[in-house]
C-alpha cells in the first residue's frame, strides 16, 4: 500500500451546501444510507406499535384504522426506503470504488435519483398528516381495496410517493449498469469484477425489468381513483385479478431487488475473514443470473389461492430457485473451508445472515408447492417466512456490511465489543420474534389482524414474539450508541483495516475527491490481496500485457 | 397438526410433511457444515491457508443433488394437487360462498337456504360429513379469502370471478373460519363457523332451514348455533 499513503488527505469538511448540491457517488452514497437509517427508524417504530399492540389477545393498543396505516406503511418503508435503497446506497459508495473508478457515469442522474427518493419516501409518510390518514390498503394495495371509497388522500400519497421512488431506482439501476459497463479501470475485465458488483448489475437488470410495470400499476390505481378509470372494477368489466398479476410481476422480482445486493454483501465478506479466494465465482455470478431469470417467471405463486392461475407452472418455477440459491449456499461454504476465519462483527453478522436465510429460503420452497400454500398463505406463516429473507437474511446483510465498509467511509473502526454484543441481541431476538410466527401461522393466525381471540398456544407465542422484538430494538439502539461512541472517540482505521482483497482497500479511509491516484494491478478478482501477497496461488492471474 | 378433517387436508399435510423432513435435513446439514468450519478452521498464525478456489466435478454434483430433490418435490405436489383440486361435476352438496365487507353469505343450491352473517354475528356454514360438498367461492366487493385453518386450506373470494373446490369432510365437529385476505377495517372480525355434521342430522337440518326460510334469509337458520357472545372477536368455541 506503499503507492496510495501519498494520497493527498480526504476533504472532510463538506459543509451544509456541500450536502444539497453534491454529486460526488460517495456523499450521494452516504445520503442514502443516513437516509434509509432514518426511514428505518420510522418503519422500526411502526413495528414495535404492531407487537406491543399483539402482545396479549384481545387487548389491542391501536384502533384498526391505525393499526392498517401501521402494516401498510412498515411493509411500505422498510420494502421501497430501506431494504432496496440501502443496498443501492452501498452500491453508490462502493461500486465505482472496487471497480476503479473516480465516480460514476453520470453524476448528476445520481444525484436527482438521491432526491426524488428522498421526496417519494416523505410523500408516502406525508399520508399520516391528512386527515382521514395514510395508506392502509397494505404494501400490495389490492384493488379494488384501494382504488375504492374506503381509502383517503393518503392512499394517494402513496401512490405518488412510490411513483418517485420508482423513477429513482430506474435511474440509479442505469446509472450503476453505465459506470460497470463504461468506468472500469484497465485490467478488471468482466470476470475479475467482485461478486458484489456483478449482483448490483444484476439488480439493476431486474430493477428495468420489474419498475416500469409498478410504475403503469401506480398510476393505474392513481387514474381508478381520481378519474374514474375503473381498470380494476369488476362492475365495470375491469379485473382484480388483472391487479395482481400486475403487481407481483413486479412484487417477485422486488424481492431479489432487496436480496440479490446482500448476497453480494456476504460473498465479500466472507473471503475476507476466511482469508481465501471466493469460492466458484463463475458459479456464483451463473447462480445470480440465474435467480435474476426464474424471478422474472415465479410472480402468480403469490396467487395460488385465487384459483386463477397455472398453479403447477408457477410451483416448478419457484421450486427451481432453490437450485441457483443452494449453488450459493454450497460456495460461501466452500470459502470457508479449510479457511483461516476470524469473527470480528461484520463476519458474525454475515453467518448470521446464512442461518437464518437458510431457513427462509426453506419455508420458501414449502410454500412453493400450492397444497402448502394452501393452508399457510396470508397466516403467520408467510409472516415468518419472508422476515427471515428480509430481516434475519438482508438486514443482518446490511448490518454486516456496515461494520465491514464504515472504516473505510468513515476512516474509523466501530467498537467491536458494543458490535458483538449487538449481534447476539439482535440474533437472540430476531429469532424469539419470528421463529414463533412458523407456528402461529401454521396454528391458523391470520395476517394484518389488529387483535385476535385467545385460541390455545395464541397468546404465549405472540407474547414471545413481542419480547423477541424488544430484544431487537434493543440491539438497534446499541447501535446508534455505538456509531456515536466510534465517531465521538475515533479510533483510526487506516487505508485497510481487515486485510481487504478489492480496489476500495487500495485507497486512504475515506478515499479522497476521486477516489485514486494510483491503483495497483489488477490480474485476478482480489487485487489488493495479490499486491500484498505477491507469491501466493489463487485465481489465475494473468500479467498486464496479457490482459485484455 | 390437524390432517384428518377432509380427504383434502389429509392430502395437504402428507405433503407438508415431506416438505418438512426434506427441509429438515437439509437444514441440519448446512448448520452441521457452517459450525463445523467456525469451529475447525480458526486463523492461527499469519499463514494463509490453501487458496483453492474452485472444485469443478464438487460443484457440478452439488448442482445436480438440489436440482433432483426439487424435481421430486415437483412431482410430489403436483400429484398431490391434482387430488386436491379435483371437484366432482354434480355433486350432492353445492353452496355459493360471498364475500363481502365484512362478513360471508351461503347460498345451498337447490332451494336455499340462504345465510348471511355479519361481523358481530358470524354466519354458520353447516355440511354433512362423508359426501362430497362444492364450494363455488367470489366476492361482491373487494378480495377476501375464506380460510379454515383446521381443514388446512383457504381460497381466495375474488370479484367478478368464481372459483370452485371440494371439500369431502370426514370428521364431524365445529371448526373455525375466518378471513385470511385484508379487506379493510373489519377483516379481523370476518369470522364464521363450520358446523359439521352426520348425514341425517345435515339432512333434517336443510329441510327445516327450507321450511323457515324458502327464500333468500338473513337471519342465522334454526338449528344454527349463536355464533357470538357479544363482542365482534367473541367467536365460538374451537374444538
Amino acid at each position: 500500500m506503499t503507492a496510495t499513503t501519498a494520497l493527498p488527505a480526504p476533504r472532510s469538511h463538506v459543509g451544509l451546501l456541500g450536502w444539497l448540491t453534491t454529486t460526488n457517488h460517495k456523499h450521494i452514497g452516504i445520503l442514502y444510507m443516513v437516509t434509509t437509517l432514518v426511514f428505518f427508524g420510522f418503519a422500526g417504530a411502526f413495528a414495535a406499535v404492531i407487537r406491543a399492540d399483539l402482545m396479549t389477545p384481545n387487548h389491542p393498543l391501536v384502533d384498526r384504522q391505525m393499526y392498517a396505516e401501521l402494516f401498510t406503511l412498515h411493509g411500505t418503508a422498510m420494502i421501497f426506503l430501506v431494504i432496496a435503497p440501502f443496498a443501492l446506497g452501498i452500491a453508490n459508495y462502493m461500486l465505482p470504488l472496487q471497480i476503479g473508478a473516480p465516480d460514476m457515469a453520470y453524476p448528476r442522474l445520481n444525484a436527482l435519483s438521491y432526491w426524488l427518493f428522498l421526496l417519494g419516501g416523505l410523500v408516502i409518510l406525508s399520508g399520516l398528516l391528512t386527515r382521514d390518514g395514510a395508506a392502509a390498503a397494505g404494501w400490495f394495495a389490492y384493488a379494488p381495496l384501494s382504488t375504492t371509497g374506503s381509502q383517503g388522500n393518503g392512499m394517494d400519497l402513496w401512490a405518488m410517493g412510490l411513483l418517485l421512488a420508482s423513477a429513482s431506482s430506474i435511474m440509479t439501476a442505469i446509472n450503476l449498469i453505465a459506470t460497470t459497463v463504461l468506468y472500469r479501470a484497465p485490467g478488471m475485465i468482466m470476470w475479475r469484477l467482485p461478486i458484489f458488483c456483478w449482483d448490483m448489475i444484476v439488480t439493476s437488470l431486474l430493477i428495468l425489468m420489474a419498475f416500469p410495470p409498478l410504475a403503469t400499476t401506480l398510476a393505474l390505481i392513481l387514474i381508478d381513483r381520481n378519474l374514474g378509470g375503473h381498470i380494476f372494477d369488476p362492475s365495470h368489466g375491469g379485473s382484480a385479478v388483472v391487479y395482481q398479476h400486475l403487481f407481483w410481476f413486479f412484487g417477485h422480482p422486488e424481492v431479489y431487488i432487496m436480496v440479490l445486493p446482500y448476497f453480494g454483501i456476504i460473498t465479500e465478506i466472507l473471503p475476507v475473514f476466511s482469508r481465501k479466494p471466493v469460492f466458484g465465482y463463475v458459479g456464483m455470478v451463473l447462480s445470480t443470473l440465474a435467480i435474476a431469470g426464474l424471478s422474472m417467471a415465479v410472480w402468480a405463486h403469490h396467487m395460488f389461492a385465487t384459483g386463477a392461475v397455472l398453479n403447477p407452472f408457477f410451483s416448478a418455477m419457484s421450486l427451481l430457485i432453490a437450485v441457483p440459491t443452494g449453488i450459493k449456499y454450497i460456495n460461501w461454504i466452500g470459502t470457508m473451508w479449510k479457511g483461516a476465519i476470524v469473527l470480528p462483527t461484520a463476519m458474525l453478522f454475515a453467518i448470521g445472515f446464512l442461518l437464518n436465510f437458510l431457513l427462509g429460503g426453506a419455508s420458501g420452497v414449502m410454500v412453493a408447492s400450492p397444497p402448502i400454500d394452501y393452508w399457510a398463505e396470508d397466516t403467520y406463516f408467510i409472516v415468518a417466512h419472508m422476515h427471515y429473507v428480509l430481516g434475519g437474511g438482508s438486514m443482518f446483510a446490511a448490518i454486516a456490511a456496515v461494520f465491514y465498509w464504515f472504516p473505510k467511509i468513515t476512516g474509523v473502526m466501530l467498537r467491536e465489543t458494543w458490535g458483538r454484543l449487538q449481534f447476539w441481541l439482535m440474533f437472540i431476538g430476531f429469532n424469539a420474534t419470528f421463529w414463533p410466527m412458523h407456528l402461529l401461522g401454521l396454528a391458523g393466525m391470520q395476517r394484518r389482524i389488529y387483535t385476535y381471540p385467545p385460541l390455545p398456544g395464541w397468546g404465549l407465542l405472540n407474547l414471545i414474539a413481542t419480547l423477541g422484538a424488544d430484544l431487537l430494538g434493543v440491539g438497534v439502539l446499541l447501535f446508534l450508541w455505538n456509531v456515536w461512541v466510534s465517531l465521538r472517540h475515533p479510533v483510526p482505521a487506516g487505508p485497510d483495516p481487515w486485510g481487504g482483497f478489492t480496489l476500495e482497500w487500495a485507497t486512504t479511509s475515506p478515499p479522497p475527491e476521486f477516489n485514486f491516484t494510483a491503483l495497483p494491478q489488477i490480474r485476478s478478482n482480489r487485487p489488493v490481496f495479490d499486491l500484498r501477497h505477491p507469491l501466493a496461488d489463487g485465481p489465475a492471474r494473468q500479467s498486464a500485457a496479457e490482459a485484455p | 397438526m390437524p390432517g384428518g378433517t377432509t380427504l383434502q387436508a389429509g392430502e395437504i399435510h402428507r405433503v407438508w410433511d415431506i416438505f418438512l423432513l426434506t427441509a429438515t435435513a437439509i437444514i441440519v446439514t448446512v448448520y452441521v457444515l457452517i459450525f463445523w468450519s467456525i469451529a475447525v478452521y480458526r486463523r492461527r498464525g499469519e499463514g494463509l491457508p490453501p487458496q483453492f478456489h474452485d472444485d469443478l466435478p464438487w460443484e457440478v454434483g452439488l448442482t445436480l443433488l438440489p436440482l433432483l430433490i426439487v424435481t421430486g418435490l415437483f412431482v410430489l405436489t403436483y400429484r398431490a394437487e391434482v387430488r386436491i383440486e379435483h371437484v366432482a361435476a354434480d355433486p350432492p352438496v353445492q353452496i355459493r360462498v360471498t364475500g363481502f365487507e365484512w362478513s360471508w353469505r351461503f347460498e345451498y343450491a337447490g332451494g336455499g337456504p340462504t345465510v348471511t352473517g355479519t361481523p358481530e354475528q358470524p354466519p354458520v356454514l353447516v355440511l354433512p360429513v362423508h359426501q362430497p360438498v362444492r364450494i363455488d367461492i367470489t366476492s361482491s366487493d373487494v378480495d377476501h379469502a375464506f380460510f379454515v385453518p383446521a381443514f388446512l386450506f383457504k381460497r381466495d373470494a375474488i370479484p367478478g370471478f368464481v372459483s370452485s373446490f371440494q371439500w369431502d369432510l370426514s370428521e364431524p365437529g365445529t371448526y373455525r373460519g375466518e378471513c385470511a385476505e385484508f379487506c379493510g377495517l373489519d377483516h379481523a372480525a370476518m369470522n364464521f363457523t363450520v358446523s359439521v355434521r352426520s348425514r341425517q342430522a345435515f339432512a333434517d337440518w336443510l329441510r327445516r332451514a327450507r321450511a323457515a326460510h324458502p327464500g333468500p334469509a338473513t337471519a342465522l337458520p334454526p338449528g344454527g348455533r349463536p355464533a357470538t357472545r357479544g363482542g365482534a372477536l367473541a367467536g365460538p368455541a374451537v374444538r
